[in-house]
């Protein structure tokens, strides 16, 4: 009996077997990817690596949410792009913006523009959206309502009444994307709607959606659909740099090792264009000794070979940065004739030590040693697995070191560090700031004491806990005043105080990572025409999208 | 029957363990779920601090202290309920969990299988022509492919057979335009796609069940039966498949048991190389990104699986040989 | 005893593809306390018999040689950077150079040190635990086996790398100490387990009953009668624990947990893959560490092929039909 089931058993595993092996070997000449194009000259569908699932794309296309497909900022237009890179704007669903003061944005909404399922759209769909942030501010990803009093429409006229007198308001309060009333209206919780039939006006609406690619097709009734050169938006899910390489992108958004050989040697028209997005900064704990002495911060900052660390960090592909705070060369306008260099700041042994003497350090034996004789000792905070990061800190322990500073690296994983940042419990962090186009956005979050959190308390910026009375009064007038170059002069008050005070020790540029291909398309953007920053997951696509123009052939 | 129940309630108390462990473990790692959420942004460059407030907004980071966390999430596994996930907000914890499921359980389940039994003829095969190339090859070939780290023999089979020979598509579960249906075209697409992922699993754990039957059919035969089956006169053959193969198995069949009971785990590092949406890279995610709610389930998962496959093969043991019973 | 040659595979929910040790496990002869020495030299020979094992003591001692001499034969330092990047191999780079401008070679040699080490004390720390409470389990009935079986369980049936990850993240930053400590505290229920049954199996032999009688103390019993017989049962666990830390500790320098700063070959292949070396043409730089890593876990687990012969004759070499 016992016998008779087992022989069943074998006999049926085995025919299990088999048959397992004929279907695998049947299918083993399944073609590669169908989807994948190479590289087909003058095709009028655009490869874009901007979106990448998890493994899969899960089908979200609410515009407000972290979750979301990133080209639902392509579908709901915003007001207006801004250049991340120098602060300039492109209109999208207004024509024209007005400042008649400090407390209040004018917008002029443009006409003639539908939305994808024909409704007509109108300056109420803006109001609409804005309270809509306003009454679920888990939508409110960049905080218009800590900057807004009301929205209100009159005709084809929104007007935006601030809180406060804020210069910087627009670029931020006008970045939203825009959604139709007549959709959103009746949703019952925005903040977990995904969107799956997405309707906006923007140039492209949702085609054929897969878990593992899905497409975009140009919409026929565009407002500016004359300047949409691309028919189709192809957006795979799974875009690792061999894909990136061998499956033709027009433009994708990667860091790519030995760029030169790889992606621009893997087909003719390959180009990439690393412009700085940020600054990578170190920032000592200002609450600590010996970071709260200046002298010993300037030390820091003049002990650095700021070439090379940047060199190590991406490969030589990015600059160094200098100590003025600023994204260089796109906001080389603001630049102040106070500082010399520019602010950059090379490296100087022996000023170094100067700086290290006067904060109580000085050199024996090769030890950086306080007035007791002990070594000062250093431990550099940065996320786990962030590789350019960990590259640039191994190289600015190697540089501490030789000054005679005993450095550790402490590599906690990523969100383990934000944790440790934001309630001040390190001694040094990589950090960066910058980077969205406004110079005041940018000095404000460093430096203001706004965000001055004691240490075990959560800050959501200013993590080294920088406050003086004197920059917060620089930045209240930068910001309330209009007037551009009142603006710049205080802008050039702040680069001192970056040089001299020493808040953070700026270190090298943080690159954005474009790589395009002009084999189908060209005008994309780049070091001699950087109109836009080169990410094709934000509302940036919108102004490329609308600029580039079909290659010849 | 008493030998049932204290197995049962020893069953029951581990599974209260484990089930606590993973209400602790996820909370044991520093950073909160927004932290994560934001970890993930500023890889993209310097993240605006209204970004937080409203990262914490959306997906409503826990309240209230540990305890009554704990009770609501008794409750809660009580009713196989285990909420939203945070990474991939406003999904279901469970809509991820049964949509990564059927492909680990697949793909990585027949590898499983295939591997068994290979393997296990394989040993067979070795233990009767021992000293024979027939040994020789299989048990060092076996005992060489079963040290490659998983992660590497994926790498080199990516490399070689996916980019470099183009045989088979390097990554996803199914081709670009397709979506899940019970299609014979869908099926072999599945099947195209899932053979870098299985060829990487099979190299790396055939080796063990080689070696495995290799030792137990070696002892088998051995044995005084096997010698007087022979010297009866039976065939080598058939005393080799009919005798020793037959009882050698027995060892081998509990492990595999064992291991049919981690597949719902899935591999986690073959499924993050070849972007396999299975419950390895689901835990992945989870894990990296301080998904509370979906590695407490996935955990959950895991390890009731586990308990129930050692359950049922103690119990196995427990008919087969009367003396582990004590 | 065929050891669980692989990692069980990183979710680390497979169970290493040993079976438990059933009823069908040969037993070997009790001997006295015979002199150690002996024992030990009897052992070593018949190790050194089987052909297979004697590959892998070559092996293993040649990485062992590599890692004690890693200075003298690394031309450069391990992490010393400066030279071209992404270099194919040459006559001053024989594996080429890193993406960071870091000769391969040189860190493969140093790589040695890590995974020799690893897993040696994660090997050794593993098997320790594995005796004391597989020993104990095996030899004591009543509640404590209870409790002790109910740890064991669980150890086993929590998915070994999504808790290694997780108690890294914990730990944060401990480096090698970390992995070692993550990997014993994953690695030692499967040996437990394994030794128990041999010991249920040993404590029904009438030189226990013996012992008993003689009014042995349970502990005596256990480390004095029964742990000589399992000599080369708890070797091949060694080597097996041994194997399985080399193992987790690349999977787990791969995913880039703990000091990615630290040159190891699962550290190399986290660099690689990151600045994709295939990609550049560096097909050295990820074929090398992964080879070494396979090929030193080979070598253990051919002398296992050896230890085996120790316990259970038929295994020998040569002794087949």
């Amino acid at each position: 009996m016992i016998d008779g089931t087992r022989r069943t058993r074998t006999r049926l595993t085995s025919a299990l077997g088999l048959g397992l092996v004929a279907v695998l070997s049947l299918s083993a000449c399944a073609a590669p990817e169908p989807g994948s194009k190479t590289g087909t000259a003058g095709s009028s569908s655009l490869m874009l690596a901007a979106d990448n699932g998890s493994p899969t794309f899960v089908k979200n296309f609410n515009p407000f949410v972290i979750e979301k497909r990133t080209t639902a900022t392509i579908i709901n237009e915003p007001l207006m792009v801004v250049n991340a890179l120098d602060g300039k704007s492109t209109n999208f669903l207004q024509t024209n913006y007005t400042q008649p003061d400090a407390k209040t944005i004018v917008s002029d909404i443009r006409e003639g523009v539908t939305w994808s399922d024909g409704e007509e759209f109108t300056a109420d769909d803006v109001v609409f959206t804005y309270n809509l942030l306003k009454e679920f501010p888990a939508l409110d990803s960049t905080g218009v309502w800590s900057r807004l009093e009301s929205v209100n429409a009159e005709g084809q006229k929104v007007t935006f009444t601030l809180h406060a007198e804020d210069s910087s308001a627009p670029i931020i309060v006008l970045a939203v994307p825009i959604v139709a009333e007549h959709l959103w209206a009746d949703v019952a919780d925005p903040a977990t709607f995904t969107n799956e039939s997405p309707i906006g006006t923007g140039p492209y609406t949702l085609g054929d959606f897969n878990a593992n690619q899905y497409k975009l097709e140009k919409n026929p009734d565009y407002w500016q659909a004359d300047k949409v050169a691309a028919e189709q938006l192809v957006l795979p899910a799974a875009n690792s740099q061999l894909d990136i390489v061998n499956n033709g992108y027009d433009w994708a958004y990667a860091f790519m090792s030995d760029v030169e050989n790889t992606w621009v040697a893997a087909d003719e028209g390959n180009q990439f264009w690393f412009p700085a997005g940020g600054t990578v900064a170190i920032a000592p704990n200002l609450t600590k000794a010996p970071y709260d002495d200046p002298n010993f911060r300037k030390g820091m900052s003049l002990a650095l070979e700021r070439d090379s660390i940047a060199d190590n960090a991406s490969e030589g592909t990015v600059d160094a940065a200098g100590q003025q705070g600023l994204l260089l060369p796109t906001q080389a306008e603001w630049l102040t004739d106070a500082i010399p260099d520019e602010g950059m700041v090379t490296q100087d042994t022996a000023a170094a030590e100067a700086a290290f003497a006067e904060a109580g350090y000085t050199i024996q034996d090769g030890k950086l040693v306080d007035a007791d004789g002990n070594q000062a000792t250093m431990t550099i905070t940065t996320p786990n697995g962030w590789t350019d990061w960990l590259r640039a800190v191994q190289e600015i322990q190697k540089q501490y070191t030789a000054i005679g500073i005993d450095v550790k690296i402490n590599q906690p994983q990523p969100a383990a560090y934000f944790q440790a940042v934001q309630n001040g419990d390190f001694d040094v962090a990589m950090t960066s700031f910058g980077g969205n186009g406004s110079v005041y956005q940018g000095y404000y979050n460093l430096l203001s004491s706004d965000f001055l959190q004691p240490v075990g308390t959560s800050a959501s910026s200013n993590y080294q806990r920088y406050s003086n009375p004197e920059v917060d009064a620089m930045l209240t007038e930068f910001r309330t005043t209009v007037d551009e170059a009142r603006q710049k002069e205080l802008a050039g008050e702040l680069q001192e105080v970056m040089y001299n005070d020493v808040p953070v020790i700026s270190v090298y540029y943080a690159g954005l990572w474009g790589l395009f291909s002009d084999k189908s398309f060209t005008g994309w953007p780049d070091a001699d025409n950087p109109y836009m920053t080169p990410t094709p997951y934000t509302s940036a696509a919108l102004v490329i999208l609308t600029t580039i123009t079909k290659a010849d052939g | 029957m008493w030998y049932l129940l204290r197995k049962l309630g020893l069953l029951l108390l581990t599974a209260w363990a484990a089930i606590t462990l993973n209400f602790l473990l996820p909370r044991l790692m520093p950073g909160t779920p927004a932290d994560a959420a934001i970890a993930k942004l500023a890889q993209n460059g310097p993240v605006d601090p209204a970004t937080r407030a409203a990262i914490e907004a959306q997906l409503g980071v826990p309240t209230g202290d540990a305890w009554s966390q704990y009770v609501q999430y008794l409750g809660n596994v009580s009713r196989l309920d285990f909420g939203v996930s945070y990474t991939f907000f406003p999904q279901s914890v469970s809509t991820l969990v049964m949509n990564a499921l059927p492909w680990t359980l697949v793909m990585v389940g027949l590898v499983t299988i295939i591997a068994f039994v290979v393997g296990t003829l394989l040993g067979v095969l070795a233990a009767w022509k021992r000293g024979t190339w027939l040994d020789t090859l299989p048990t060092l070939g076996g005992t060489f492919t079963s040290a490659f780290p998983y992660f590497w023999t994926a790498l080199l089979v990516v490399f070689f057979l996916g980019y470099q020979l183009k045989w088979f598509p390097t990554s996803g579960a199914y081709g670009l335009e397709s979506t899940p249906n019970l299609s014979l075209a869908f099926i072999s697409d599945v099947i195209g796609h899932a053979w870098l992922p299985a060829l990487t699993i099979l190299i790396t754990s055939v080796g063990g069940w080689i070696l495995g039957m290799r030792n137990n059919m070696i002892n088998t035969l051995g044995d005084d039966y096997v010698t007087f089956a022979e010297a009866n006169g039976l065939r080598s053959r058939t005393v080799a498949v009919k005798y020793a193969a037959r009882n050698a198995i027995l060892p081998n069949l509990t492990g595999f048991g064992l291991s049919l009971g981690g597949v719902v785990g899935g591999s986690l590092l073959v499924e993050q190389v070849f972007n396999y949406p299975g419950v390895g890279y689901l835990l992945y995610n989870a894990v990296t990104n301080q998904d509370f709610p979906l590695m407490q389930a996935l955990f959950l998962m895991l390890t009731i699986s586990m308990l129930l496959a050692n359950f049922l093969v103690d119990l196995l043991y427990g008919l087969l040989d009367p003396r582990t019973r004590r | 005893m065929t050891v669980a040659v692989n990692l069980p595979e990183p979710t680390g929910s497979t169970p290493p593809h040993q079976p438990p040790r059933g009823a069908d496990t040969v037993v070997p002869e009790p001997h006295g306390p015979a002199s150690s020495l002996r024992v030990l030299s009897r052992g070593a020979a018949t190790i050194w018999s089987n052909k297979k094992a004697r590959i892998g003591v070559v092996l293993l001692l040649a990485f062992v040689a590599l890692a004690i001499f890693a200075p003298l034969i690394a031309p450069y330092g391990a992490s010393e950077n400066g030279f071209g990047r992404n270099e194919a191999p040459s006559g001053s780079h024989w594996f080429g150079t890193t993406a960071a401008g870091e000769d391969v070679f040189s860190q493969i040699v140093f790589g040695a040190r890590i995974s020799v080490l690893v897993g040696f004390i994660a090997g050794f720390l593993s098997t320790l635990i594995a005796v004391v409470v597989g020993l104990s389990w095996g030899y004591i009935r009543g509640p404590i086996a209870d409790v002790i079986n109910f740890v064991v369980n669980l150890v086993l049936v929590i998915p070994g790398l999504p808790l290694m990850i997780v108690i890294a993240a914990y730990l944060q930053n401990g480096g090698m100490t970390m992995i070692i400590f993550v990997v014993v505290l994953t690695g030692w229920a499967y040996g437990a387990r394994v030794l128990r049954s041999q010991t249920q199996s040993i404590r029904g032999r009438d030189f226990i009953t013996a012992a008993q009688f003689a009014g042995d103390g349970a502990a005596r019993i256990v480390f004095h009668e029964i742990l000589p017989n399992m000599t080369s049962l708890i070797t091949g666990s060694f080597f097996g624990a041994a194997t399985s830390a080399i193992l987790a500790e690349s999977g787990l320098s791969f995913l880039g947990i703990g000091d990615t700063t630290t040159v190891s070959w699962g550290s190399m292949l986290f660099w690689a893959s990151n600045s994709n070396a295939l990609l550049t043409g560096q097909w050295v730089l990820l074929f090398a560490p992964g080879l070494c890593i396979a090929l030193l876990a080979t070598s253990l687990t051919l002398i296992n092929f050896g230890v085996d012969g120790l316990s259970n004759p038929r295994l020998r070499e040569g002794s087949g039909r």
